[in-house]
């Protein structure tokens, strides 16, 4: 893709205003490293705790730059075949059978072997061609001829050795398929990578990357997250329920709620035409922001004083 | 403005962030593109091309503000105590908007008057209103005055900076530079004749050597502070455990929390596939196609399960207590890395502390092993109670670690033990804190001891320990 001629990409507040338009509101930080990867064509490491927003960075991208999302979900055993490319087999051992029958039509009028070795040499290597290659989603993020955004999610549950499959395509752009060659990217994709941090990605990965950490939003930028995702909740309650979220995530909680959480709450909050927390309408609600019994134990313990500090806070 | 960059990327090395040559090309790019306006960006911009993890994210920020961010030292001396915490929390007062210039600082009428009837008087103080730095001083111009305290600086040198002992230095040539004399040399000649314009020169030479002191400051933290660490590390990582003093236990806690780090993820376990196993479907048959369909080569797939085993055995005795509280320490962040690890401690008899490590923190749980199998020692006793234990458990993929001195008190060694672990298991390995000449010696029961390990070595320092083990682990994966 032509990098100069993208209007939406051309600054870091143009970048914010269509992030905004798009419903994603993001950070200042966000912006400046997305507008960074853009100009510089490199990757982007994405990481934090689940539920920030990874993914639907990448997402938004596409959908402001009007690109195809390619997404390839990591996971243990993923492997070239199913992330790169792979051999029509079953179109191979087809055309094997009818080349048989016809074999002995192309050789006719051949006078010795030597001949029809030579005749058929001619052919070349019909069945190792692009015609056969089934791309995965990594070629197919480089054969897009606009461009595309390339996702690489959740990375860190791939094996250890898909990492260095990716040095190739993420640092050139290029693939190298043995039968056929080095393929490389019509148009740079741009390319996203999520990791949880359940393992350490290796420094040759990282070294090829930006590095970007979203953490958990500030109080105001969740309240514009959740105005934005659920424009019809009421300011006091978006206000209280923020709050109230934010001194959940202090308590020493197994999962710790999300965005994503605070915006399915927000929801079943407007569903229920809720117009102000009190204990229990929180303590029947609670199952949407928190996954575990023993920490939806933990938050009902400490209720009371949680919702004094949320109502406090405005 | 490159240059600059470059020395950024130096202070970053020094503290501990691995910045390559590559990622100095992007910061360049980076720079390039967002431009010097905006410096909240700017931080931004490097820190996504400089920090590969949220540890180093946090350090580039820290280090950026402290070098970017040295605002206009402030000479009006009103604010003075606000100015000394700015240069030790620099992350947050460059945050912080900049306070509007101030020029209560600045002297009145009435402080002019004064000054210019000295002058008359005294030829120190008249050469003294006429020089720059006073007149300076005097007008509180801020900008010109940190200039000229930059130019000071960097040509006493003082990034060079490297103990906190050169502080007082560099302050020295720095004033000098400036021409702090004058005002010296103006305050000991009013002071001779009690001169009433005495108390706003001194205030004045006063203001300025605070400036001047809060900028080496400054350059101190940002330059020395992070090569210092690592000296210190290095020198840690050097000195024999038993020799390093309690007071440098925490740095040396985080020292082996780090090494066991870098061990594991160079040695996080890896998987390979072995020759048989399932058939591999796919690759059978793209295998067969040369051969018209005929399955006539097959691929096999089966991931190799690691099974790789280690117990470590920790002598806790006095003899070794020096050793054994890093030992434990060591052992607990390995036991994090490696997923079949069980580990023990010994004096007199010998228990597994595998759990201990698991339920409680690091000290609580060195402090509990040291507790519950300290005493004298009997290696005889606790072998006994080691095979009782795991003996069943071993096999051709179990490592064996024993660290200890093997000063027995003239026990029975129960050598035949030792043979049946060596038998038994993939290696057996000794690491003994005593240097190899004082094997032997004594009650030491090493020498027999050795017959029976594939590998022993002296271990006493962090640096062998490391090196160690990560031989240790190339073998079991």
């Amino acid at each position: 893709m032509n990098r100069q001629a993208l209007p939406q990409f051309e600054s870091i507040e143009a970048i914010r205003h269509g992030f905004d338009a798009l419903g994603y509101i993001c950070s200042d930080r966000i912006a400046t490293t997305v507008f960074l990867a853009f100009q510089l064509g490199k990757p982007v490491l994405v990481e934090g705790p689940p539920g920030v927003g990874k993914t639907e960075l990448a997402k938004t991208a596409s959908a402001l730059l009007s690109l195809p999302l390619i997404r390839l979900q990591c996971y243990e055993g993923l492997d070239e075949a199913k992330a790169l490319y792979e051999w029509k087999y079953g179109k191979q051992l087809l055309y094997t059978q009818i080349l048989k029958e016809k074999l002995g039509d192309l050789l006719q009028g051949a006078d010795d072997l030597a001949a029809a070795v030579e005749r058929l040499h001619a052919f070349g290597d019909i069945f190792y061609s692009e015609a056969f290659l089934e791309p995965r989603p990594l070629l197919t993020a480089m054969q897009q001829e606009e461009g595309a955004i390339l996702l690489i999610d959740e990375i860190d549950k791939a094996d250890y050795e898909f990492e260095s499959l990716l040095l190739e395509v993420l640092s050139d752009f290029q693939v190298s398929i043995p039968e056929i060659g080095t393929v490389r990217a019509r148009s740079r994709p741009m390319v996203f990578l999520t990791s949880n941090n359940t393992r350490e990605i290796s420094d040759a990965l990282k070294r090829r990357c930006l590095h970007l950490y979203i953490p958990f939003p500030s109080l105001e930028l969740e309240e514009r997250i959740v105005q934005s995702r659920v424009p019809g909740i009421d300011d006091a309650l978006r206000r209280q329920l923020v709050a109230f979220v934010h001194s959940l995530r202090e308590l020493d909680l197994r999962k710790t709620p999300a965005i994503s959480e605070t915006i399915d709450w927000a929801r079943s909050l407007l569903l229920l035409h809720a117009d102000a927390l009190d204990a229990q309408l929180v303590r029947d609600s609670l199952g949407t922001l928190l996954k575990f019994e023993q920490d939806i134990e933990a938050a009902q313990a400490e209720l009371g004083s949680l919702l004094d500090i949320s109502a406090g806070r405005h | 403005m490159q240059a600059s960059l470059i020395t950024f990327i130096r202070i970053l090395r020094s503290h501990d962030v691995r910045v390559s040559p590559a990622e100095t090309l992007d910061a360049v790019a980076a720079l390039q593109l967002l431009g010097y306006a905006d410096r909240d960006r700017l931080r931004t911009g490097l820190t996504a091309s400089l920090a590969k993890t949220s540890r180093e994210q946090h350090i580039v920020e820290t280090c950026f503000d402290r070098y970017f961010g040295q605002r206009d030292a402030d000479f009006s001396g009103k604010d003075d105590n606000d100015d000394a915490d700015d240069t030790d929390s620099a992350g947050s007062a460059a945050a912080g908007p900049e306070s509007p210039p101030q020029d209560s600082g600045a002297a009145d009428d009435g402080e002019r008057e004064l000054l210019e009837s000295a002058a008359e008087t005294h030829d120190s103080v008249r050469e003294l209103l006429q020089s720059a730095l006073m007149q300076g001083l005097m007008n509180n111009e801020r900008a010109q005055l940190s200039a000229a305290l930059r130019r000071a600086g960097s040509a006493s040198g003082v990034a060079d900076i490297q103990m906190f002992t050169q502080k007082g230095l560099y302050v020295r040539s720095i004033l000098q530079a400036m021409g702090e004399e004058q005002l010296r040399s103006a305050v000991i000649d009013l002071e001779r004749d009690e001169h009433p314009a005495l108390d706003s020169i001194r205030r004045y030479r006063d203001i300025l050597r605070s400036q001047v002191r809060d900028y080496v400051d400054g350059q101190y933290l940002l330059h020395a502070e992070g090569r210092n660490s690592q000296f210190m590390d290095d020198i840690l990582s050097k000195t024999r455990l038993s020799h390093i003093e309690r007071h440098y236990m925490d740095r040396v806690q985080r020292l082996v929390e780090k090494m066991a780090r870098r061990l594991a993820s160079r040695h996080s376990s890896r998987r390979r596939p072995v020759r048989r196993g399932q058939l591999d479907m796919r690759k059978t048959l793209r295998a067969g196609v040369p051969t018209d369909g005929i399955l006539f080569r097959t691929h096999w797939r089966r991931r190799r399960r690691d099974k790789a085993q280690v117990l470590a055995l920790c002598d806790v005795s006095g003899s070794v207590a020096a050793y054994a509280k890093f030992l434990l320490i060591f052992l607990y962040s390995l036991q994090d890395i490696l997923p079949r690890m069980r580990s023990f401690a010994f004096s007199h008899h010998l228990g597994e502390i595998s759990e201990l490590f698991e339920t409680h923190p690091v000290e609580r749980a060195v402090e509990l092993a040291n507790w519950q199998y300290g005493g004298a020692t009997d290696y005889g006793g606790s072998l006994r109670d080691f095979a009782r234990l795991a003996l069943n458990d071993i096999n051709r993929q179990t490592s064996v670690i024993i660290l200890g001195d093997a000063r027995n008190n003239r026990g029975d060694p129960e050598l035949e033990i030792m043979q049946s672990l060596y038998q038994r298991s993939k290696q057996v390995i000794w690491l003994n804190p005593e240097s190899r000449q004082a094997w032997g010696t004594g009650d030491s029961e090493m020498l027999r001891y050795l017959s029976a390990c594939h590998f022993a070595a002296e271990c006493n320092s962090l640096r062998q320990l490391e090196r160690v083990i990560d031989q240790l682990l190339r073998s079991t994966r």
